[in-house]
């Protein structure tokens, strides 16, 4: 056997035995038990193929996704990719860059690495469009959506290697960035044509399914398909309903992910060096981990350039919380909202297409914003204790209360998002109050946006308790660290992750609710006050309940041991 | 004072430590060896707090760690082998940081000199990803010397220290011994034991096989006697070994 296929294939296999001997624990045990039945009630489980399922494989869906296939590489190239795709561990670096190795062979042994990941997001997303109704079997879906994955992943491999090796030519790099831009500009030119062109069409959309319809028909028509066009050659076949579809398209597509295969292995020259690097910030930071498995890698920390002023006495939770902060403020990546505030921006034009004003459409964006910023926030800013388990034994030396040690964690990622959320939503209350359009009366209005920060700081509260419970008790299980990846690949486990925290939430909501709601109808409370009072107790409940939670967090923490972790 | 009575830690059913039980006064350095595995991080770990123990009491300047964890804590300081820090905090932070957590109130006075002693003064706005190992580990050490702890457990503290940096390294930790402070030196540098050390513990397979004064472990083992002080800790850490009779603690 190939000795890089021997090394994948014997890490995977050893790795998948580690997580599988940690069943022995009960607590694993039971995790694995809730984890199988999530999976197959979301994937596996037999459904009606309606036609309102198509909605997964429709025009618009197809073209939604080529425009976040644009978006995501534009960010990559204009923006700087994260080095995930370049990085190797400490080991492969020690043991691989000395050997009598190629560096072609190095890349295609990253190739292969990343396969693992394509294969296994590539199932997921084979179960959940499955559902779609159509006649194409899951097999040459799979084909279709493995092709568009290792594209994206290449496409990601070969960027970063070239801004690495622009970033080491100085001036020259920026002539070469600009040559990327102006490509992304032209597509992006070609995208504000065709929806100029089709203006009244989207503007005329009664509804946001009517909308993203018009919009998957102006995506699909020149000249935005002009500058989209590249891309949706990869995309189509994961979207194609028929087997002469699919065979029409899928040539196109393999050509395209052969062509990325022959770039990247012919972008050598700069590999190493890049690879070193982006090698090297992972090592910088994760040397705790004694590399049994790998972890998320993101950029090195920004420079301290700028510090808080932390005072000399208080509560020692007050410490976690400003050290957390300034975790924050160094590792923090903008970057990884783009998408967010794409998305909302498109249900905002959406909302504006049915009929609305322009107030109108920037308070439907920052509420959108402020919803996603929720569900997704805790994905992508994790100074909490999903990065600090990696320094569990430093955590534990230190003198404070392990159930203080969880509150003060949860709260340095509750309270920025929180108040990014309020801002957010006091936006969207500005701007309301400049609309025409007016969906609730203004005492409605005025008592949501009284009761808004109950409601933000519960539902944060709540979210990203679930989210470190998983990081103290699953630590071999979920990955640590300062970032999840993000890349398309991961697109679907982080699906089912966010998925899995929503419902846990909405569990967690059941008592908080039914408590709130049976003391409004007691009281016989007119609307604007009741639904005040609903959200006020259903957010003290919901706060009270993760507390406890917390608590009960805190001694699991005082048991964890480091050997569990990493 | 440390204290330490019975302590027993079991990994499912490996016994990493058996019934260990020890006592370290107030300036006294005792030296904790054994071969890889014997038990020895295991040990620290659960004195600094960082595990729990399967069984048995430990007892840091007359605070139990099971049920005063938090005052046991603050009168300690575990220099481990590996510097574990946050990449995203500056030198400086850090030592506010642990300053705030530890109750130092004059942090403002004393982390010059701290920072003077360790060669850390430059680096005082730099990430630890920007510092070399041995930097690092003056870092954890200024950390852990920050609140002037009464029990200090080393973890083989010379690691990635230049030659100044041993011997600064070596002089502290005599300096804070005889200051009053209790500490457990464990090291595979047998010379620094020999040299900074009243008392050896001496763990094979988690489990005390002498313990003592090196001329008390070698009145135990009399066949020992004339032997180097290498010698006589292959002897007694070897699975080979007989199991001698332990020195009384």
């Amino acid at each position: 056997m190939n000795a890089f296929l021997y090394l994948t294939w014997t890490s995977a296999r050893n790795r998948i035995w580690f997580q599988l001997r940690r069943v022995r624990s009960p607590r694993y045990a039971a995790a694995l038990i809730v984890g199988a039945i999530y999976i197959w009630s979301f994937l596996l489980r037999p459904t009606p193929r309606g036609p309102g399922s198509s909605i997964f494989l429709g025009q618009a869906t197809e073209m939604l996704v080529t425009l976040l296939a644009v978006i995501t590489l534009m960010g990559t190239w204009v923006f700087g990719s994260d080095t995930t795709a370049l990085a190797f561990t400490q080991a492969e670096l020690s043991l691989l860059f000395p050997g009598p190795l190629s560096r072609r062979q190095l890349i295609g042994y990253k190739l292969y690495r990343a396969q693992i990941a394509v294969l296994f997001n590539a199932v997921i997303w084979v179960f959940v469009l499955r559902r779609g109704g159509t006649a194409l079997p899951s097999p040459l879906r799979a084909i279709g959506i493995w092709a568009l994955f290792s594209t994206l992943n290449l496409h990601r491999l070969g960027a970063a290697i070239l801004r690495s090796s622009w970033r080491e030519h100085g001036g020259a790099a920026m002539r070469r960035t600009r040559w990327s831009v102006l490509v992304f500009i032209a597509i992006g030119a070609s995208i504000a044509g065709g929806v100029f062109m089709h203006r009244a069409e989207l503007f005329a959309a009664p509804s946001i399914g009517v909308f993203f319809d018009a919009l998957g028909r102006t995506l699909a028509t020149p000249p935005a398909i002009i500058g989209l066009y590249p891309f949706h050659l990869v995309v189509a076949p994961t979207f194609a309903h028929t087997l002469a579809e699919w065979s029409r398209e899928i040539p196109l597509a393999l050509l395209v992910l052969a062509a990325h295969a022959w770039w990247v292995l012919r972008t050598d020259a700069a590999f190493e060096d890049a690879a070193i690097e982006a090698s090297a910030e992972r090592a910088k930071r994760l040397d705790a981990m004694r590399a049994r498995r790998s972890v998320a890698a993101v950029g090195a920390p920004r420079p301290a350039t700028s510090s808080l002023r932390l005072a000399e006495h208080g509560h020692p939770a007050i410490a976690i919380i400003w050290k957390n902060t300034l975790c924050l403020r160094r590792t923090a990546q903008l970057r990884l909202f783009i998408g967010p505030l794409v998305m909302a921006i498109a249900v905002g034009a959406a909302t504006s297409g049915a009929g609305a004003d322009f107030p109108a459409f920037l308070s439907t964006t920052a509420l959108v914003l402020a919803a996603m910023m929720l569900i997704f926030g805790g994905r992508l800013i994790r100074n909490d204790l999903r990065h600090d388990m990696l320094n569990l034994p430093l955590l534990k030396s230190l003198p404070i209360a392990p159930g203080d040690i969880v509150l003060a964690e949860v709260a340095s990622a509750a309270l920025p998002m929180s108040a990014v959320q309020m801002v957010l939503i006091l936006i969207a209350y500005a701007a309301m109050l400049a609309s025409a359009v007016q969906p609730f009366s203004p005492s409605i209005h005025v008592a949501l946006l009284c009761v808004a920060p109950f409601a933000v700081i519960a539902l944060n509260l709540a979210l990203l308790t679930i989210q470190n419970a998983t990081a103290v008790l699953f630590p071999a299980w979920i990955r640590l660290g300062p970032a999840v990846n993000t890349g398309v690949e991961a697109l679907g486990q982080n699906v089912l992750a966010t998925l899995a925290n929503l419902i846990s939430l909405g569990v967690a909501l059941v008592v908080p609710l039914l408590i709130s709601w049976g003391t409004v109808v007691w009281m016989h409370q007119q609307r604007p006050v009741a639904i005040a009072l609903v959200i006020v107790l259903s957010a003290v409940v919901l706060v009270a309940e993760t507390y406890g939670a917390m608590r009960l967090l805190g001694t699991a923490l005082a048991r964890a041991e480091p050997a569990q972790s990493g | 004072m440390i204290t330490v009575q019975s302590l027993t830690k079991l990994y499912g059913d490996f016994t990493a430590v058996r019934s260990l039980s020890f006592e370290v006064a107030a300036g006294e350095v005792l030296g904790l060896v054994g071969a890889n595995g014997a038990g020895k991080t295991t040990t620290l770990r659960c004195l600094a707090g960082i595990i729990q123990p399967t069984a048995g009491s430990i007892t840091i300047d007359g605070h139990d760690m099971r049920s005063d964890a938090i005052g046991a804590k603050r009168a300690l300081a575990f220099i481990p082998d590996e510097p574990h820090l946050f990449e995203y905090l500056s030198v400086e932070e850090h030592l506010r940081f642990i300053a705030r957590l530890y109750g130092v109130s004059d942090v403002d006075a004393r982390m010059p000199g701290l920072l003077q002693e360790l060669e850390l003064a430059e680096k005082r706005r730099s990430l630890p990803g920007e510092l070399s190992r041995g930097m690092r580990q003056k870092l954890a050490i200024a950390c852990g010397l920050l609140h002037d702890p009464s029990a200090l457990i080393l973890d083989e503290p010379l690691t990635g220290l230049d030659p100044g940096g041993m011997r600064r390294m070596r002089e502290t930790i005599q300096t804070r011994a005889s200051n009053g402070a209790a500490v457990i030196l464990s090291s595979h540098l047998l010379n620094l034991v020999e040299e900074l050390c009243d008392r050896l513990l001496v763990v094979r397979r988690g489990e005390c096989v002498a313990f003592g004064s090196i001329d008390e472990i070698i009145a135990a083992h009399p066949h020992l006697a004339g032997k180097s002080l290498e010698d006589v800790f292959l002897a007694l850490t070897s699975d080979q070994a007989a199991p001698g009779a332990p020195a009384a603690p």
